[in-house]
């Protein structure tokens, strides 16, 4: 414990002055903020793109605000689980390549409280980012598309939370893995495509796979939740203690190739 | 007392042996020098004692609980921490009680010579003051052992002199195992002397017994030209080498003294332009084990 809280304050302290704990929240906060904007200034956009033949009328439904929050959940699992994976891709890869490790790894260190103190950081500055994007998207959603029940937005948000916490999980265990950083991106990015393949594929079937976690949230958002979201969060805090046990491993055995 | 014994160590990448049966003991605190041409093995060794490599056979048996300290060639450290930033998390992740560990952090770096860098972010640090830094963090937490990696290389003269100077002043309670290819330094702080070529140990021992076994310290007697040396020669029976106008008699118990030699040269008539006792620096007898071996 006494190791994990001194690797916590050094991990807190390169996110400060690498200034991640500041770009990610705003990345998200604008991309919560672009989806409604957007939407509600597109007929307006549209016309001053001036490229539209005279008389041509667009004829748009207006979303509803459950729809734009999910639109901004979809900004989220594109765009933001992109800047999450390329912002920690290196959080361990990328320690080993430069040969900073080197000096931690010479001492008795403890690569569970290692690997844990990286993804509690890592984790927290998502959260955080996650949910200030989705507070900042409500804000507008608010304004430009009527009114949701505050609780059914955080509902949402807890939700999709257990998610990020997987995700970023899954990017150290990347990070742990590779030898270097770009790697480990790939790994990251890889396993998140084929993750969402494999459940695109069998999803039917297997109704508490951790994938549909950001779906279920959609659900519960509109009134309708699934009865499988408990099982799928289950599965998925499942996974991600299995793959801090799989990080804390991986980084302990690849040790040797810090540079030396 | 033995902290550290080193049985047959091996280490092999695929078909590649870096390092080959390995053997020495190290002393507690003592000083050894490890010393080897550019790929002999001993990054590699030093790797495998500060575990951070696993040898592939061979055993290390280390005093139980011993604390190590570890300074690579080539220290890396987050640039965004400041010196004391990174040498107190090295001094508690080391172990030591979090209060000292300010103090003790503040202390080491002072010892080191980076007093006034003490809250400089290590971003900001020439190669000198990172080598030093990366002593501090070796030492910070006062480590029975200590193993260091090319510790003077990046260093100007007159910060090698400072950090040989420490390193002296440690090897009175900490073994130092240390890698170097400056050998003028490694022979003012050495106990001992492992020689390594192609991952193999060469030579060790004493820089005396080394010495004594490989280059004996000879009578160098300079004459004023060849004819002269030639003809001290054959005037004598003692075993000597001739270079050019240069007469060495090399010294040994049954050779002659140099009260013996100053004796007879008084007695010659021949133009002498100078005796001295000549002693074998290390750099001639490590080029003269390498190319023997």
């Amino acid at each position: 414990m006494k190791q994990f809280l001194l690797l916590l304050k050094k991990e807190q302290l390169e996110n400060i002055r690498n200034y991640k704990i500041y770009w990610i929240p705003a990345i998200f906060i604008l991309l919560g903020i672009v989806e409604p904007t957007t939407n509600y200034f597109l007929p307006q956009i549209l016309e001053s793109s001036g490229s539209l033949p005279e008389g041509a009328v667009f004829e748009m439904p207006t979303p509803t605000p459950e729809q734009m929050l999910a639109a901004i959940m979809e900004q989220f699992q594109t765009i933001g689980i992109a800047v999450l994976i390329l912002a920690y891709m290196g959080t361990i890869a990328g320690e080993r390549k430069s040969g900073t490790a080197t000096l931690l790894y010479v001492r008795p260190l403890s690569f569970k409280a290692y690997f844990l103190s990286k993804w509690t950081t890592a984790s927290v500055i998502s959260l955080v980012s996650v949910w200030l994007g989705f507070l900042a998207g409500y804000y507008y959603t608010f304004l430009f598309f009527g009114e949701v029940a505050l609780i059914k937005v955080l509902q949402l948000i807890g939700i999709y939370s257990v998610w990020v916490l997987f995700i970023m999980a899954l990017v150290l265990v990347a990070s742990a893995i590779a030898p270097n950083s770009g790697f480990a991106a790939a790994i990251a990015f890889g396993t998140y495509l084929i993750i969402q393949l494999i459940d695109g594929l069998f999803g039917l079937n297997w109704t508490l796979s951790p994938v549909k976690i950001p779906q279920y949230g959609v659900e519960w958002l509109t009134g309708s939740p699934n009865s499988s979201v408990w099982g799928a969060i289950g599965i998925a805090i499942l996974l991600t203690l299995l793959l801090f046990a799989l990080g804390s491993w991986t980084a302990k055995r690849n040790k040797a190739k810090t540079k030396v | 007392m033995n902290i550290v014994e080193v049985e047959n160590l091996t280490k092999r990448y695929g078909g590649e042996t870096a390092v080959e049966e390995l053997s020495f003991i190290l002393e507690k605190a003592t000083a050894t020098a490890l010393i080897g041409p550019n790929g002999a093995g001993k990054t590699t060794s030093l790797s495998m004692l500060a575990n951070l490599l696993s040898p592939t056979s061979g055993k290390i048996i280390m005093k139980k609980d011993i604390s190590i300290g570890f300074l690579p060639q080539y220290p890396q450290f987050f640039p965004w921490l400041t010196a004391i930033e990174f040498t107190e998390l090295a001094a508690k992740i080391s172990g030591v009680d979090i209060k000292q560990a300010r103090l003790q952090s503040i202390k080491t770096l002072e010892f080191v010579g980076l007093e006034n860098a003490i809250h400089k972010k290590v971003g900001s640090f020439s190669g000198g003051m990172k080598q030093r830094l990366g002593l501090a963090q070796a030492i910070v937490h006062r480590p029975e052992l200590l193993l260091l990696d090319e510790p003077i290389s990046a260093l100007d003269p007159t910060g090698r002199r400072e950090i040989m100077n420490l390193l002296k002043s440690l090897q009175q309670d900490t073994t130092i195992l240390y890698s170097t290819h400056i050998l003028n330094d490694a022979e003012e702080m050495t106990d001992q002397l492992l020689f390594m070529r192609d991952g193999r140990l060469i030579e060790q021992g004493s820089l005396k017994d080394v010495k004594k076994k490989h280059a004996a310290p000879y009578i160098q007697i300079k004459f004023g030209n060849s004819t002269y040396a030639l003809e001290f020669v054959s005037n004598h029976t003692w075993k000597c080498e001739v270079k050019e106008n240069l007469v060495l008699l090399p010294v040994s118990e049954t050779g002659p003294t140099m009260q013996d030699v100053l004796y007879v040269l008084s007695t010659e008539k021949q133009d002498i332009i100078g005796v001295e006792f000549q002693d074998a620096s290390l750099e001639e007898i490590f080029l003269k084990v390498v190319a023997n071996k």
